[in-house]
């Protein structure tokens, strides 16, 4: 029972990690009806970046590679968009999922290049505290990973629902065609959306990275499939569904890890995904019936 | 009795219609009043929220789209839906679906094989709908008034007994609306009964038999298209309203 | 020679990948499950050859119905999501069946040494051409026979009312039903040819490599299947067979000296296809 409530919370911590993708895959979604495939490598690609100011300030503080890796996440952003959407047509859907494809293998490729392909070490804050009750224990790495997600969220959430900016986001997300009408600019609007989505993934790429211990592109790809997961999990376009929904999904493969092991684990979160797919495909927060 | 909710919407409230085999039946009202509704719901693309549609003494409310097409209910968009990458013989070739044409080939034929078996009908549709020197051209390449007549000639390539037709005469001039009424009549001669939903009210009175009024999802007036006319609570909701 | 024989077998196979996600795509459905049923094709046919010491023809008469089952099974369920839910949902199916092959194992002795899948460790020994003999020149002819019989199974269908059809089905699902198509036969059809044809493809890819293990059927196999035909372009199928060559052969193969700067440029050229010619290589008709 220890073990179970001890995996439960590890993962749950963790899984604030998957809520940030989720997030960023989500807003992309709900904002222009496209899937940003090469997210979960940009947002790694910005942890990498992060570890730039390394090389030009050894022993710089980890926050302040955290900084880093938040801001270069927000200028990668604003690339996949200028690279993968700006000059595709909208009635071209399979060629800006083609190309945010070419941009995953290429961001992933230079990463590879630049590292010689070998896995980097992340600098971690409060690796060294640890909260007891009793057997029961919080990593303190974690739970700042956990802090720094939560505070993430709340900021997206201000700026969505608080500026002039979050109105305009939300207006074109609903009705893009009235939005344009009222005078809000589409093309800001969707850049935006890009520059936000990089600032958290990179936050989210740098906080996997301390939590792991070490940054290497093979978590591109199970990243990609988690972060779609949990957007499904919890409906396509809800920001407070991708929250739940990555906190349900880190808490549920470490679970199962402990129980089935770590090769088995993953197997078991796309069974989760067809239960959703099968008994709720709107996801945890679908409205109950309602238009269309 | 027909209804359709969306949400708190009643679009369709308690709707009772009733078109005779043969009849040209006009559905009129103002703009949001349930027509379009009524039609889609008709067709299948969304399940009635209570009540029966009987067709040939039949409920078919519990049938998919595709098998009401079979049954014999086809029906053409408010706003034109071509196949637009396919060529106008091909939106015609595809559209052969009537239990007619699935009992008559044999499954390889019909699904496997070319193009020979169906040549004839599908020169018929094109000649009725004066879209045979186009019949290579891309749907989305045709003009609009040519779009209309195809999104028709497809209509009627199932061989329907009831041919649903929505707002058919928007965007037209009154030379194609004329042409557009010629057409209606042909139709009608071959037997096939119509429900007409329009606005245009040169075309509604001209070709209908019988009309039925519908304003807020609900049915305010029905008869012959003096009747009609002369109604004063269709003046009011809609005649009336729209300066008529 | 033989390396230009062995590029050709790896065109062949990767051609029958992309027919395969190319008739799914016909329909207007993006599936990222063709690594799934690659692989499954790939492990029946091995383990038929290797532990039920058949013929590697009814092996891959096999894969290509047990491709097709399970293609058709998925089809019913995840063809009732749409668009890039099904994207995502396909995605996690292919994911799923390459977890499966990471975890499952079964080994017999054969002589000294054990054969079989082993988890991780894949499978190897599939050694059906070598003891029978087969030069890379005949293992590569016959890979092509499967690979012509696809593309003119499918030429023929685009010819066809089926194939019209399925065109019909994926410029507009709602005018499809609404002249009488019944969308789920329509799109499971599909789905169900394209998992035989993945299956087969599987079949001989196990037979070419001779080892196969979970990874050969990772998410970037998935992303080959639909990339060959979208940059080769929905009109026909020589497109897919364009883009193949002009994956496998010119950006993998013939760049080859330019090392790791190759992978590179592979990334960045698919970006750069796809912005100068979002409709595909070959595809110039364009929406009005």
């Amino acid at each position: 029972m220890l073990d179970f409530l001890q995996s439960l919370s590890d993962g749950v911590l963790f899984g604030a990690t998957y809520a940030l993708i989720g997030i960023g895959f989500t807003l992309v979604f709900g904002v222009m009806h496209k899937i940003n495939m090469a997210y979960a490598a940009a947002s790694i690609g910005g942890a990498y970046c992060g570890l730039l100011i390394l090389k030009v300030m050894a022993g710089a503080p980890p926050a302040l590679v955290f900084f880093c890796a938040f801001l270069s996440g927000g200028v990668l952003g604003a690339a996949v968009y200028v690279t993968c959407f700006h000059f595709i047509p909208l009635s071209s859907p399979l060629a800006t999922l083609m190309s945010t494809v070419g941009m995953l293998l290429l961001v992933d490729e230079i990463v590879v290049h630049a590292t010689d392909g070998m896995p980097q070490n992340y600098p971690a804050m409060f690796d060294d505290v640890m909260l007891r009750a009793g057997e029961f224990t919080m990593r303190g790495d974690l739970l700042l990973v956990f802090a720094v997600a939560v505070l993430c969220m709340v900021a997206l959430l201000l700026v969505l629902y608080r500026t002039r900016l979050g109105l305009a986001t939300r207006a074109v997300a609903q009705q893009p065609v009235a939005a344009r009408l009222c005078g809000i600019r589409l093309e800001r609007v969707n850049v935006t959306t890009f520059v936000i989505t990089g600032l958290l993934g990179g936050i989210a790429g740098a906080l996997i990275g301390a939590s792991v211990g070490t940054l290497s592109p093979l978590l591109t790809t199970p990243l990609t499939v988690k972060g779609l997961i949990v957007t499904v999990i919890g409906g396509l376009g809800s920001i407070p569904g991708a929250i739940v929904a990555g906190l349900l999904v880190g808490g549920f493969e470490n679970v199962l890890q402990l129980y089935r092991g770590v090769t088995e684990r993953d197997l078991y979160v796309m069974l989760l995904l067809f239960v959703f797919l099968t008994f709720r495909p709107g996801g945890i927060f679908a409205p109950k019936g309602g238009r269309d | 009795m027909l209804s359709r909710h969306f949400g708190g919407v009643r679009a369709v409230d308690g709707l009772d219609l009733k078109v005779e085999e043969g009849q040209i039946f006009g559905l009129i009202g103002p703009n949001g009043s349930g027509k379009s509704t009524t039609v889609n719901v008709i067709t299948g693309l969304f399940p009635p929220t209570a009540g029966a549609i009987l067709f040939r003494g039949q409920d078919i409310a519990a049938l998919p789209t595709h098998r009401r097409l079979r049954a014999g209910i086809a029906r053409t968009f408010q706003n034109i839906r071509l196949f637009g990458q396919l060529s106008v013989w091909q939106n015609l070739w595809v559209a052969q679906n009537s239990a007619e044409d699935q009992a008559r080939q044999g499954f390889f034929a019909r699904w496997l094989g070319g193009q020979r078996g169906v040549r004839e009908e599908i020169r018929q549709l094109l000649e009725f709908s004066g879209l045979a020197h186009k019949q290579d051209e891309l749907a989305s390449n045709l003009a609009f008034g040519e779009q209309r007549r195809l999104e028709l000639a497809r209509a009627m390539a199932a061989k329907p007994r009831l041919l649903l037709l929505d707002e058919p005469a928007a965007g037209m001039n009154s030379e194609e609306i004329g042409q557009l009424r010629e057409r209606i009549l042909r139709l009608r001669e071959r037997g096939v009964t119509i429900l007409l939903v329009e606005h245009v009210m040169e075309l509604v009175m001209g070709v209908t038999d019988r009309i039925a009024v519908l304003n807020f999802g609900q049915k305010i007036a029905e008869g012959s298209p003096t009747e009609i006319q002369a109604h004063p609570a269709v003046r009011k909701a809609y005649l009336g309203g729209e300066g008529k | 020679m033989d390396f230009y024989f062995g590029l050709a077998q790896v065109i062949g196979v990767h051609t029958l990948l992309g027919l395969s996600a190319y008739i799914v795509l016909l329909t207007g459905q993006v599936s990222l499950a063709q690594a799934g049923f690659y692989a499954i094709g790939a492990y029946v046919a091995g383990m038929l050859t290797v532990l039920g010491g058949w013929h590697l023809v009814p092996a891959l008469g096999a894969s290509a119905v047990c491709g097709a089952a399970v293609a058709c099974a998925v089809g019913f369920p995840a063809l009732r999501v749409k668009g890039l839910m099904l994207v995502i949902a396909t995605l996690a199916f292919g994911e799923g069946v390459r977890l499966f092959f990471f975890n499952f194992d079964y080994q017999i002795a054969r002589g000294e040494i054990k054969v079989g899948p082993l988890g991780g460790e894949g499978f190897r020994q599939i050694r059906f051409f070598p003891e029978n003999g087969w030069s890379t020149l005949e293992v590569m002819l016959f890979v092509w026979l499967f690979v012509v019989a696809a593309m003119a199974l499918l030429w023929w269908f685009d010819r066809s009312r089926y194939g019209t059809v399925l065109r019909a089905v994926g410029e507009d699902e709602l005018a499809a039903q609404s002249v009488g198509i019944n969308l789920t036969a329509v799109k499971v059809s599909a789905m169900t040819v394209g998992g035989a044809i993945a299956g087969v493809g599987g079949g001989l890819y196990a037979h070419y490599t001779t080892h196969i293990e979970h990874s050969s059927f990772n998410i970037l196999v998935a992303t080959f299947a639909i990339a060959y035909p979208i940059v080769g372009g929905l009109r026909s199928v020589f497109g897919t067979l364009l883009a193949v060559v002009f994956v496998q052969g010119f950006l993998i193969e013939g760049l080859r000296f330019l090392g790791d700067w190759r992978n590179l440029l592979f990334g960045a050229l698919i970006v750069l296809a796809m912005n100068l010619r979002p409709s595909g290589l070959l595809g110039t008709r364009r929406r009005a």
